[in-house]
């Protein structure tokens, strides 16, 4: 063993350099992980080239030397992948510094906007890059475009790639080319190629007269042309059997592991035996379980070998991984697409509301949430002024009439599609009969009601059934993961795999995901907005809280509010893609809501002992209502909505459950809020 | 794998914290959490989210204590503040006729909820105040022992009770939990895992706190 320990240093050196820069990468750091790679490939050089120069055991550190190598060809992989990507139009650098986003965020299906950051497209106060911000280091805008992809679905018309599209974007996004080996055929007719050149050339070179010498040329050539392939079929041959040899002796292997039958295990036996070939072409799974057993308790180890595995493109996971994500996506996009291209932001509603003749309706709206750039205020709004509108019918009878109809045909077609969109047939009958009945006397209102009710349950039953996929694609994920590397199945490793292999998950579904959920919540997250409307300006007080628990009037008047650090940090959740990331983002707000709270009592109780009382549900609740109110962002209800879906077992009777639970109910309190029960102080 | 195995098994329970604006919950699982061993069990979400570990006749007992808001306005959503609670202690004060009625609609919301899988403890705080008591203690207990909840009595101020009450609670949901263990099957220990926060996790060895509470075995 003491071999292993002189030769090790350099190597473990190198390793760990590469484990740095893998996380880099698995973090989408792409610039520092490309540099880190580079100086991964100099440090071994480096080595390597001193131990040439003072070789004393030669043998020992050979093996070491090879192992280095190794490292190093991975390495320059990688960094290759980088300049490929470079070259390709969604460039990173471009996407994170884009100014041009907003504008460009119009213009329609062009990869390059869809990856581009929304930033610009304003998902939060303007006020939202402050220092907080900045102090995330993990969910930090270097994260690529994709990530960002409109986290506010039912926004503009570029939003959603098509399902194609999204498939090319996966696999571009981490492409490490693994160079394709030549089949011995394919040698050897290379091999003949050059052969019959060798004999051109010489053939040409033949005075006229040495006919003799000619045909001799041209029978060895066909002579050593038909030897070479012979020798490489029966090459090919050989290789074959070896390879079904291979492929029976794993699955052998896959069966007894998992010995009873079933079409599942069916399933993860065809899995784990495409692990195992894969392991057998490649030597990093090997090296990381020799590092995990030398270490099972690095915590660096297990996420670095995590997010390795996950960049490596051909590993049957990643590719599990990806089949998964456009399964889900394939599922998600004809319902968010078509809301947006067709009838936005409804997907059956009459675009009545965006009539031409109410534009100062939409005025006021407009400036009534003031200088807010706030996303669904333009998503939700429509939809809003529709019920106004109702008042105008009478005055403009006709014309408004003949519109109706039309779009009452039309919501019809949208209808039927969707229906066989859906596969849900049952309901089809029902809906000729509605289509039947439909003549110009029916009373508009009721017959939008019925097409309503029946797009909402469509919808909610298709939710239910993608988060349901969900939960099984990430299981299925998360137990292959364990059976690719035996070593991870340890209660923390296995927390740190699931939120690895979530993160990959969520990441390019989410903007998609939490579209269909907004739709299911459009009347909820309704209410939220006419609250947050009606009580935007109300005073931690009006709100119940207790007046020792926020500064005075007077003291509040340099432009900023109570626990207002609470509020940019909710802000925040709107930006993150992945379920936990966004449940640590209303953990830290809750957090700040007790240390604001503690701050502002100690204000007022300056003399009296401070420990008289902390900080119980019946305080924190009317501070989390006036933070939600604050926060602006109708789209939480969906959210949340969402992470309760997602949250772990786990984590649902921990600090995160209660957070979730307790943001939950303050956005419940916020919607139930009507007109005249709080004292409103509305801006004149 | 016998139920009475020792070692390796921790068990996680939620306990919800019920009762009106002033009975002073928020003192009593402060003084609970805050007393024994040192302040590190106090989150940095103050008295609203507790945890502490017991150790429990050689058994390691994870409690997490959800405090909820007391007034009426939020109250349609405790359904989900309850869900797959294990226990619920409801705190009433001895001088307030009426915080003692809202701990009764509470249980009832409980029972329709949660079945009898919940554990109840309803808790007259306050003895402090005897002198001024509005509520009796005949009415209290045999209230509680109508619905199938355990009685006590406490005083944050003067730290009565409270260690007993929690003490007895975790017993009783050990019970619980290990009732539905056997009902379930000894070979599918795990499953028990899914759903009622029962989890029955092979960790490490961790250093047990000072075994104050192992009192009766």
């Amino acid at each position: 063993m003491a071999t292993a320990d002189s030769g090790a240093k350099p190597l473990q050196i190198a390793m760990k350099m590469a484990k740095l820069a893998i996380q880099l990468d698995g973090e989408n750091k792409h610039k520092e992980a490309y540099c880190e790679y580079l100086r991964t490939i100099n440090f071994i050089s480096h080595a390597l080239l001193e131990e040439a120069g003072s070789q004393n055991d030669g043998d020992v550190v050979a093996v070491e030397v090879g192992r280095m190598l190794r490292l190093a060809e991975q390495c320059l992989e990688r960094v290759k992948s980088f300049i490929g990507k470079r070259a390709d139009p969604p460039d990173l650098s471009a996407s994170v510094s884009a100014p041009f986003s907003s504008s460009a965020g119009q213009s329609e299906q062009n990869h390059t906007t869809v990856l581009t950051d929304t930033d610009a497209n304003p998902v939060t106060a303007p006020s939202s890059d402050t220092p907080v911000d900045k102090g995330r280091k993990s969910t930090s805008p270097t994260n690529t475009g994709h990530c960002r992809m409109l986290s506010d679905g039912t926004g503009e018309l570029s939003s959603f790639l098509p399902p194609e599209v999204f498939q090319r974007l996966q696999t571009v996004q981490s492409q490490d080319i693994s160079k394709k080996e030549l089949t011995p055929i394919e040698e050897a007719s290379r091999l003949n190629q050059k052969l019959k050149a060798n004999y051109e050339a010489r053939l040409a070179r033949l005075r006229p007269g040495q006919a003799y010498q000619k045909t001799s040329l041209t029978l060895s050539l066909q002579r050593q042309m038909m030897e070479n392939l012979i020798i490489a079929k029966a090459r090919e041959d050989a290789l074959q059997r070896k390879m079904e040899e291979r492929r029976l002796r794993l699955q052998e292997e896959a069966n007894r592991r998992f010995s009873a039958s079933g079409a599942e295990e069916q399933e993860q036996r065809i899995l784990y035996t495409n692990v195992l070939e894969y392991e057998q072409d490649h030597d990093w799974p090997k090296l990381w379980k020799a590092n995990m057993k030398k270490s099972p308790d690095d915590v660096t180890l297990v996420s670095g070998l995590v997010s390795y595995l996950l960049s490596r493109a051909d590993h049957p996971v990643v590719k599990l991984l990806r089949k998964h994500q456009y399964r889900v996506y394939n599922r998600l996009y004809p319902i968010v697409s078509k809301g947006l291209l067709q009838s936005p932001p409804c997907l059956l509603t009459p675009p009545r509301s965006t009539h031409p003749t109410h534009p100062e309706k939409k005025m006021t709206r407009g400036s009534s949430i003031g200088g807010q750039s706030f996303c669904t205020a333009s998503s939700l709004s429509p939809l809003l002024s529709h019920n106004h509108s109702t008042n105008y019918d009478d005055e403009e009878g006709e014309e408004l009439h003949s519109q109706a109809m039309v779009d009452r045909e039309n919501s019809f077609e949208d209808l039927e599609q969707f229906m066989t969109q859906l596969d849900w047939a049952p309901l089809h009958s029902s809906t000729e009969d509605s289509e039947v009945t439909c003549d110009p006397s029916m009373q508009p209102e009721q017959d939008e009601g019925s097409i309503q009710e029946l797009e909402m349950r469509a919808l909610t039953e298709h939710l239910k059934a993608v988060v349901k996929d969900i939960h099984i694609a990430i299981d299925q994920l998360l137990s292959l993961c364990l059976l690719s590397f035996e070593c991870l199945n340890t209660a923390n490793s296995k927390d740190l795999c699931l939120a690895s292999i979530e993160e990959a998950f969520f990441t390019p579904l989410w903007s998609a995901l939490v579209a269909l959920f907004r739709r299911v919540y459009r009347e909820r997250e309704q209410a939220f907005e006419t609250s947050m409307k009606l009580y935007q300006d109300v005073s931690p007080g009006d709100v119940g809280v207790p007046s020792k628990l926020f500064p005075d009037d007077s003291d509040a008047q340099q432009g900023s509010y109570p626990y207002e650090s609470a509020v940019q940090e909710l802000k925040l959740l709107l930006k993150d893609c992945c379920p936990q990331r966004k449940l640590e983002c209303i953990v830290r707000t809750l957090r700040l809501i007790c240390a604001c709270a503690e701050d502002y009592r100690c204000l007022h109780e300056v003399d009296s002992t401070p420990k008289t009382a902390a900080i119980g549900a019946d305080d924190l609740l009317p501070i989390l209502s006036f933070v939600a109110l604050r926060c602006q962002c109708p789209q939480l209800v969906s959210e949340c909505a969402a992470l309760e879906e997602f949250i772990h077992e786990g984590y649902l009777i921990g600090e995160e459950g209660y957070c979730l639970t307790s943001m939950q109910s303050a956005l419940a309190y916020v919607e139930s809020l009507q007109p005249g029960q709080l004292p409103a102080h509305k801006l004149v | 794998m016998a139920a009475g195995g020792t070692g390796g098994k921790t068990y996680s329970f939620k306990v919800v914290l019920l009762g009106e604006g002033c009975v002073g919950k928020t003192s009593l699982v402060l003084r609970y959490c805050e007393n024994k061993f040192n302040d590190k069990h106090i989150t940095t979400l103050q008295a609203s989210f507790l945890t502490k570990k017991l150790n429990i006749t050689g058994k390691r007992v994870n409690l997490a204590i959800w405090d909820t808001a007391g007034q009426e306005r939020f109250h349609a959503l405790g359904p989900i503040y309850y869900r797959d609670s294990n226990g619920a202690v409801l705190v009433y004060d001895i001088t307030d006729e009426d915080s003692f009625q809202k701990v009764k609609n509470w249980v009832k919301e409980l029972r329709k909820m949660l079945g009898n899988d919940i554990c109840l403890c309803i808790v007259g705080n306050k003895i402090d105040l005897d002198k001024d008591r509005h509520v009796s203690v005949e009415d209290a207990e045999s209230y509680a022992e109508s619905v199938g909840a355990k009685h006590y009595h406490t005083s944050a101020k003067l730290n009565k009770g409270i260690e007993e009450l929690f003490l007895d609670l975790c017993k009783r949901m050990m019970e619980t939990a290990q009732a539905e263990e056997r009902l379930k099957g000894n070979g599918a220990s795990q499953s028990a895992s899914s759903r009622r926060g029962v989890q029955i996790v092979d960790d490490e060895p961790q250093a047990t706190p000072a075994g104050g509470c192992c009192s009766s075995g």
